[in-house]
């Protein structure tokens, strides 16, 4: 595999060279005054922070229902990002001809819960500060694809340090093609993925009821999802959380219940809505004002879920969601 | 209903499509086969109707198991429409395996002629779920 | 709203095993229900009036009919509905009979399981809305596929009420097995007279198009609307029919698959077609020993036919009348399960036979070994528990039938199912014995199952009639069940237009909101279980419905 080699200045001008068309847009990270956050950068490049170990929001959450206005969309974003953007762009979310996706190699990140700001934007510096601390995210311990080798290029970082820019498609030659210099061959040790076997998620709903006895269902990991994408939820209806008067006649019914009723029904339900393409991102768990530790259960789900069907969400925008296919030479034994 | 008086009769929903199981479970009533009375059936028009939504809530709402029974695969009388339940429902059981209740689901096919089979399918239900929840009881 | 509750004693059937009067009692306090009664027969005249009449007098909202299973008079039901002025899909049919009192003893048991299923109606039906059925024009043609006796039977009488006709049949020439035969029982006639006298009549009408030599290779549309590519030697050749008449036949039984009775190796065992056709060029000795063996390939687990094949007994009884019609001082025993000899005459046949000579021995055949004197039969003697050994100079199997061997390929491109011996299944065996679950597609003649020639015949117009009375009028109601979109709750996410198998539902650019082509949309609800925020519905079978059914399943009573 070929890519380029560039440094963070590179990057920067020809980022801005991109941006210097009217209708080409850039979203990334931005150190801001108090730390680090998502930025659309139009017409030039501010202050980009291309590291950083802080994550708060799943960028692809931004391109829900972004349609083309005739722009072009860069988006330079973690790979958990990317793989969201993928998973909406196979559900008709956002426009794939508008959008240019680059991951960019990713060491993890701290709860966005404390303060974001004075943290390291170097990437030897976050490496150290990650294996110190004890405040690294869920999501990001147990994160089995770090590298940036999804979306149309990546920004990956070498083991000396150097900073590549790879192309994985045509979209993604573009995207290099606003570097100088010329294609070289990749470190090999570049290639390799960490070998990382996990074993298959597995709990108990008495595990569950104690984890989740603190939710008020406020639903803000569904908010927060970057792939709960409905534009009116089922939950929002009385079918399943039934409220008001709907609550009333189901007392009536079945008599007394505790409130708020209906976690079980909430979090399962969601959890089978996004088993195919959650991206084990977190920002559910971010976004949970009670510290419930919904990564577990959502990542260890859709994990065991995807692998059903050999489906890794996110990795490839031509690859069909599960449900929406089938083979039918498949499951011989699903049946009882 | 009390719950103790529940773990002595387990209940059990069952969505049949219309076509396939829900005919065998008629003609297993019109053979006088016997089968308990907490087996109930929901009669969906095809067995991909149904909503996985629909057997979790059940189940927290009070069911002891359910199950989803449609024609065998390639029978369908929608054509394809057994295989996307195959694959939902698969990934379902796989989801109740990882919290430990794999039991409570089932997947059956059953042919509109196998009324025997249904009967023995869900007879076999039964009769796990009931064991299960009596040892629950002791423990 | 006001709902009226129905429930049916039929008989002693439900009431036997169900405390009907607690049923009544618990409905009659129950919210919103107007009406509960019983009755003994709901079907009967006078239990449809107290439907129509008490429907219309409070003016009911909603009907719920506690009786036998849904497809059961449910015409009828709807229709009287329809008169008390509520509109028919608002009534609903909750299956007391099949699923709770034949299924269960425990009257106790059983009414709470009534109770409770009657109360998933309630509660299910809360969510129906009034719905039209959809008129749709169906084309005035039927396809018949396979030109033997049903077939031929079946275009007979549909080209004779003035229906267009296109007969499809795979081999060459028309008359399927009964063409074959020599000696048709009981009119002793030649078969192929009898095909010959409907083939030049379906010949001579200009309504009826015939394809001889010609396969069907794709099979598309749905009722009132079908259309066909066959392969004809001239090229291929669309056909749109309204409707379809399966009549592809049976296969002989081969009895090579039955390699212990030696046929195929020697000349001297025969099947009784071939004993039929060249009893003179056997070359058999002035009195012959000869043996008839019964159901051949019949009744027969071992070799995955349970089934009784209805014509061998008949065919054996007559080969054993042919040799001795011909032989005088012939031998011939016949060995035999039971006779069954099915049709009208057939009894007094079987003792003919037996006035006639020919002796019935009940016994398996295990084995026919060919020697130089003739074939030695082995077997067991199942009357007196023996075993038995004889010589004869000639043994004939009466073979049965096995499914046609294009069972898999039509079953598959029609989209209609096998029973579990591969003949196509019908409907409901006796309430619907000529159709497919595919509305305007039937099954006719033996490839539903063995059947003599008669009752061939009858089938095959039975088929045509039901077709017939599909067609007649050039439209029909199809059910009104179909996907729907609500547009304001739906995100564009296409999942429903990848997963939707008739390829119903379609994207809009503009909107960025998917559609329903209703007139293409089977109504299978595959849609809506895909769609996470259900903003694809199917009507008639709403979220809301099934979830509060199954509410009321688990709820106490």
């Amino acid at each position: 595999m070929k890519g380029k080699r560039v440094d963070k200045k590179t990057i920067e001008v020809g980022l801005n060279q991109f941006l210097s068309d009217d209708r080409n847009l850039v979203l990334g990270f931005a150190k801001e005054p108090d730390g680090v956050s998502h930025r659309i950068f139009k017409n030039e490049l501010g202050p980009l922070s291309l590291f950083n170990p802080y994550f708060g929001i799943n960028g692809a959450f931004f391109l829900r229902r972004m349609f083309s206005k005739g722009q072009k969309l860069l988006l330079l974003l973690r790979p958990c990002e990317i793989r969201a953007s993928v998973e909406l762009v196979k559900l008709t979310q956002t426009e794939r001809e508008s959008i240019i996706a680059v991951s960019v190699d990713c060491l993890g990140a701290l709860s966005s819960k404390d303060a974001s700001d004075g943290l390291p934007d170097d990437y030897k510096e976050i490496a150290d500060i990650l294996a110190s601390s004890e405040k690294v995210r869920p999501a990001c311990k147990t994160c089995k694809e770090r590298r940036g080798i999804v979306g149309n290029a990546g920004i990956r970082v070498g083991q000396d340090g150097t900073l590549w820019a790879v192309p994985y498609d045509e979209k993604g030659v573009e995207f290099c093609g606003l570097f100088a210099g010329d294609n070289e061959e990749l470190p090999a040790a570049m290639l390799v993925g960490e070998a990382t076997k996990t074993e298959p998620f597995l709990s108990d709903m008495t595990e569950f009821s104690k984890d989740f006895a603190k939710c008020i269902m406020c639903m803000n990991c569904r908010d927060m999802c970057p792939v709960c994408f409905c534009i009116d939820c089922v939950f929002n209806g009385n079918d399943y959380l039934p409220k008001g008067d709907a609550l009333l006649n189901k007392i009536f019914r079945g008599g007394t219940t505790s409130l708020p009723s209906g976690k079980e029904l909430f979090h399962l339900i969601r959890m089978f809505h996004v088993s195919q393409t959650c991206v084990g991102c977190g920002a559910c768990e971010e976004a949970c004002p009670q510290g419930i530790p919904l990564t577990k259960y959502f990542k260890g789900i859709s994990e065991r879920l995807q692998g059903m069907f050999s489906y890794t969400s996110g990795r490839n925008v031509e690859e069909q969601i599960p449900y929406l296919t089938f083979l039918e030479d498949e499951l011989k034994d699903a049946a009882d | 209903m009390a719950e103790e008086a529940k773990k002595d009769i387990p209940e059990i929903v069952g969505f049949a499509c219309s076509f396939c199981s829900f005919k065998a479970s008629e003609m297993a009533g019109s053979l006088r086969m016997k089968y308990p009375e907490g087996i109930k059936i929901v009669q969906v028009p095809c067995s991909s109707r149904v909503d996985p939504a629909f057997v979790i809530k059940a189940l927290f709402e009070g069911a002891d198991g359910a199950f989803v029974a449609g024609c065998h695969p390639g029978d369908c009388h929608f054509i394809k429409g057994n295989y996307y339940t195959r694959r939902k429902i698969a990934a379902l059981k796989e989801m109740f395996k990882a919290f430990s209740m794999d039991k409570k689901i089932k997947l059956f096919w059953v042919s509109a002629s196998e009324a025997r089979r249904f009967v023995e399918k869900v007879e076999h239900m039964y009769k796990e779920i009931k064991e299960g929840n009596n040892e629950g009881k002791k423990g | 709203m006001k709902i009226g509750i129905f429930l049916c004693h039929c008989g002693h059937n439900i009431k036997h095993t169900v405390d009907v009067a607690r049923v009544k009692e618990y409905f009659q306090k129950f919210l919103n229900v107007a009406v509960a009664e019983d009755y003994p027969f709901l079907c009967s005249e006078p239990g449809q009036e107290l439907i129509r009449s008490r429907t219309e007098a409070e003016g009911l909202d909603r009907v719920i009919i506690a009786a036998c299973a849904p497809t059961l008079h449910q015409d009828m039901f709807k229709d009287l509905v329809k008169k008390g002025g509520l509109n028919p899909f608002l009534l609903r049919r909750v299956s007391v009979r099949e699923h709770c009192s034949w299924v269960g003893d425990d009257i106790g048991k059983n009414t709470d399981k009534a109770i409770r299923l009657i109360k998933a109606g309630v509660y299910g039906s809360s969510h129906y809305i009034p719905l039209e059925e959809k008129q749709v024009d169906v084309t005035q043609s039927a396809m018949v596929i396979g030109g033997g006796v049903s077939g031929l039977s079946a275009a007979l009488f549909l080209s004779n009420q003035g229906m267009h006709v296109y007969l499809v049949e795979k081999e060459a020439e028309l008359g399927g097995h009964v063409r074959k035969l020599r000696n048709v029982w009981p009119s002793g006639k030649d078969g192929s007279e009898l095909i010959d006298e409907m083939v030049e009549t379906l010949r001579d009408r200009e309504n009826v198009e015939i394809f001889t030599s010609t396969r069907m290779v794709s099979f598309g549309g749905s009722f009132g609307n079908y259309e066909a590519t066959l392969e004809t030697p001239a090229g291929e050749s669309t056909v749109k029919a309204g409707g379809v008449i399966v009549a592809i036949g049976f296969a002989p039984f081969d009895p090579i698959s039955k390699p212990e009775l030696g046929y195929g190796k020697d000349k001297r065992i025969v099947t009784t077609l071939e004993l039929e056709n060249g009893l003179d060029e056997l070359g058999l000795p002035a009195n012959p020993r000869v043996a008839v063996l019964h159901c051949v390939g019949s009744r027969d687990e071992q070799i995955g036919k349970p089934y009784c094949s209805r014509v061998c007994c008949i065919n054996a009884l007559r080969a054993g009348q042919t040799v001795k019609e011909k032989f005088e001082h012939s031998y011939v025993e016949s060995f035999y399960m039971d006779v069954r000899a099915h049709p009208k005459g057939g009894e007094e046949f079987y003792e003919d036979t037996q006035e006639k000579g020919v002796l019935f021995t009940r016994g398996n055949v295990g084995e026919i070994i060919p020697t130089p004197a003739g074939v030695l039969v082995r077997g067991e003697d199942t009357l007196f528990g023996e075993l038995l050994e004889r010589e004869f100079d000639l043994a004939v199997l009466s073979i049965g039938m096995s499914p046609p061997k294009d069972n898999q390929y039509i079953a598959s491109l029609l989209k209609i199912t096998l029973d579990k011996d591969k003949f196509f299944l019908e409907a409901h065996p006796k309430l619907r014995p000529y159709d497919t679950a595919l509305k305007g597609i039937f099954i006719a003649g033996t490839c539903s199952g063995p059947k003599d020639m008669e009752e061939s015949i009858n089938h095959g117009r039975a088929s045509a009639v039901k077709l017939f009375g599909l067609l007649n009028l050039g439209y029909a109601f199809v059910e009104p069940f179909v996907a729907m979109v609500d547009p304001k709750r739906c995100s564009g996410c296409r999942a429903c237009e990848q997963a939707c198998v008739a390829k119903a539902i379609k994207f809009d650019d503009g909107e960025r909101i998917v559609r329903v082509e209703e007139a293409a949309c089977m109504g299978c609800g595959l849609c809506n279980s895909t769609c996470p925020s259900s903003a694809i519905g199917l009507k008639g079978h709403a979220d809301s419905s099934i979830n509060d059914e199954v509410g009321a399943i688990l709820e106490a009573i």
